[in-house]
């Protein structure tokens, strides 16, 4: 037993000795990296509309000679890099979708120290680093004992509620030693667990018979501010953290017009899933009050359900990770996850998840990646394939 | 339509999926030992340069060794433009460095004809440096039938400009200056060139044995003198065109068109003179041609156009009497 933790020390020392060497070779492969990620970028992928890109996703799967290129019943994307060996497998998965519609303008503008344009961050470098990894890997020499399944999930964000990854999981018939996805944002990201979380949609509609004369009466806008106001004095605990985002309000079209309909998106996380079960109680009860108190309609549609989930702080793949980090100067931001780990940790395999770049206006159309700190973020994830590769993350 | 231009049309039109087979397309490509260069004039385009020296170097050099040279010359652009280029991998070239004794012309077609002398290339594929949404079927779709086809010489690029799609059914035409000016010459003068469908398209490619035997005018006419010049020496078969769907680039105000059909209109009446019949104007032709398009299929459409006159109507004999009028002489 002493002598497998002294030889994995060894081994662990060895591989962080040659992670700064790394980047700048990594950096000779970037004209392959930011093409596929422009070209990735440049094709409309929201959430339930991905087919385009993975189509694209698929063709470099087959170009690159991976094994078994695969779309599913799902719509993702998966492919086989074999290892040497190929006794474990290591999952590594980009989402493929993004917040913008098919009508936003995709053009991507290329300059010497950045890339700009919607969902470039979020998410298509991270999907260009899977579709590259076998270059990148090419570039450096390496050849890994463990297989790589590459994986471009769907239907991850928002209403999609991390279904691409569920249903990959839920129907892969291979175990996962560790997975690892990889996001473009932001580069010192460590998340090895997942928050519980609840994503809801409030709608409120006047009805036809409404009585416009009674006290209080007013617009959609008015009634969903008092509601937002309601939802605010509920009670949310410091400890288990948890908190109530707001993160839309869809209401009206017009100056002089009052609206009849709207619809208000909050977001409620905790450490505790019991917290985030009661706080959808009271937002239930709350709901129902109001539509009886105020005349209108008000329905809550759960639109997505994440319950708590990880591995521990102390776990050897998130040791590693860290001592990967810190040989790289990167400082760790520990952050619990709501997407793609959620699903990797709730099938019973290990995951973090990583960033690779600084990002600036993330999830407005000028959103933007600098360059400069990519191959950092490339080095540190190979890295850890390495590390997993050797076994130095199992528990 | 005739069945030389349907023969035509069918045959030397192509669509970029055509082509989709890369390393198909290479492998014959090496087969006849063809050597392919790119070039890309600039002059101020820092906001694009560096996407499509990305994509169509990591794509046609790196990836597939469709391309064996890519370079930008510039016109002395005073933004970025040759500095994003280089950091992407093109080899940039200032105009006014290729053959200096010649001078420095500052035009479009003063790159391209220096391209010429610059580059290796048996073939020279041409790329305007404004797409927004460069890819490298832009590149592929055009060398693609100078690497099949021994007879094409030059290959023109058309896109898919959307103007009305409600009954599956669209006019698939030029720009304004196209449609305004170029297809009605062509009508009249050349008929068999409104088979090309955009004559006025920025992209194309052309074996270096063609291009070196013709003059290029350094402004807008030089599209216009290319196909002019090579259908007198060669005739319409030795034209190809690729649908290349797609081009988004910046729109041009109605003055700066105006400025481009000057050019283009004198450029055209010097061919009409150098070919010998702006002197002996032959009987004007009456039928117009335009394109439609259905289902991937290219299709002419003619209309019988006769500018009949009517006489000054102090010259009617009703209308002077009507007016009690006497007859000028």
């Amino acid at each position: 037993m002493e002598s497998k933790i002294i030889n994995g020390e060894e081994i662990l020392t060895k591989l962080l000795e040659e992670i700064p060497g790394q980047v700048e070779r990594l950096s000779e492969v970037r004209e392959e990296l930011l093409a596929n990620a422009v070209l990735l970028g440049e094709i409309p992928s929201p959430t339930f509309g991905e087919e385009d890109r993975i189509r694209f996703v698929i063709d470099r799967f087959r170009e690159n000679d991976l094994v078994g290129p695969t779309i599913d019943d799902c719509g993702n994307a998966s492919a086989l890099l074999p290892g040497s060996d190929g006794e474990n497998t290591i999952l590594v998965m980009a989402h493929a979708d993004n917040v913008f519609d098919h009508e936003t303008n995709h053009a991507m503008c290329v300059s010497s120290d950045r890339i700009t344009g919607p969902g470039i961050a979020d998410n298509a470098i991270g999907l260009s680093s899977i579709l590259t990894l076998p270059t990148l890997l090419d570039s450096l020499g390496l050849k890994l004992k463990d297989d790589l399944l590459l994986l471009a999930n769907v239907k991850s964000l928002g209403r999609g509620n991390l279904e691409g990854a569920h249903h990959f999981l839920e129907t892969t018939q291979r175990p996962f030693r560790a997975g690892i996805c990889v996001e473009g944002a932001t580069q010192g990201r460590l998340s090895y667990s997942g928050l519980g979380a609840l994503r809801c949609e409030i709608s409120l509609r006047i009805p036809g018979d409404y009585d416009w004369n009674r006290f209080g009466a007013s617009g959609a806008i008015a009634h969903l501010s008092r509601l937002v106001g309601r939802i605010m004095e509920i009670p949310v605990p410091r400890e288990p953290k948890t908190s109530v985002v707001f993160g839309g309000l869809r209401c009206g079209s017009t100056y002089n017009t009052v609206p009849k309909r709207g619809s208000l998106r909050f977001e409620i996380t905790s450490e505790a899933d019991t917290v985030v079960t009661d706080l959808e109680n009271q937002v239930r009860d709350l709901s129902e009050e109001f539509s009886l108190e105020s005349g209108t309609e008000v329905k809550l549609e759960i639109v997505a359900r994440r319950p708590n989930c990880g591995i521990p702080f102390s776990h050897p793949l998130v040791k590693t990770t860290r001592a990967i980090m810190d040989s790289l100067s990167i400082t760790p931001k520990v952050d619990p996850s709501t997407g793609d780990l959620n699903a990797i940790v709730q099938a019973g395999h290990p995951g973090v998840t990583l960033g690779l770049t600084t990002a600036e206006n993330l999830r407005d159309e000028n959103e933007s990646i600098l360059l400069e700190p990519l191959f950092k973020g490339l080095a540190q994830l190979i890295a850890l394939l390495r590390a997993i590769d050797e076994g130095l993350c199992d528990a | 339509m005739t069945d030389d231009t349907k023969s035509w049309l069918e045959q030397n039109t192509f669509h970029h999926s055509d082509f989709w087979d890369l390393r198909k397309l290479v492998e014959e490509k090496e087969r006849k030992g063809l050597t392919i260069s790119l070039c890309i004039p600039t002059l101020n385009e820092e906001k694009t340069i560096g996407k499509e020296v990305l994509i169509l170097r990591s794509e046609l050099m790196e990836r597939y060794g469709l391309v064996d040279e890519f370079a930008v010359i510039d016109s002395g652009s005073d933004d970025r433009t040759r500095e994003v280029a280089s950091a992407y991998g093109a080899d940039v070239y200032l105009a006014a460095d290729i053959l200096p004794d010649m001078g420095n012309k500052r035009g479009k077609g003063e790159n391209l004809w220096k391209a010429i002398y610059q580059l290796k290339g048996d073939v020279i594929c041409y790329v305007d440096a404004d797409i927004s949404n460069i890819h490298p079927r832009f590149v592929y779709g055009l060398v693609a039938p100078l690497i099949r086809c021994d007879e094409v010489k030059y290959v023109k690029a058309f896109y898919d400009r959307p103007l009305n799609y409600s009954s599956g059914l669209r006019p698939s035409g030029g720009g304004r200056v196209t449609e305004i000016l170029i297809r009605p010459l062509f009508s009249l003068f050349y008929p068999e060139l409104t088979n090309v469908i955009q004559p006025l398209s920025g992209e194309y490619a052309a074996r270096r044995e063609v291009l070196e035997r013709i003059p290029f005018p350094i402004g807008y006419g030089v599209e216009t003198a290319h196909l002019l010049d090579l259908y007198q020496e060669y005739g319409i078969e030795a034209f190809a065109q690729t649908d290349l769907d797609r081009r988004v680039h910046r729109n041009q105000t109605t003055n700066a068109l105006g400025k481009m059909s000057f050019g283009i209109l004198q450029t055209f009446l010097n061919r009409l003179r150098s070919h010998g019949r702006i002197d002996q104007l032959p009987d004007m032709e009456t039928i117009y041609r335009q394109f439609e398009v259905e289902e991937g299929h290219y299709r002419q459409l003619t209309h019988k156009v006769v500018e009949e006159e009517r006489p000054p109507m102090i010259e009617v004999e009703a209308y002077l009497a009507r007016r009690k009028l006497s007859k000028q002489s």
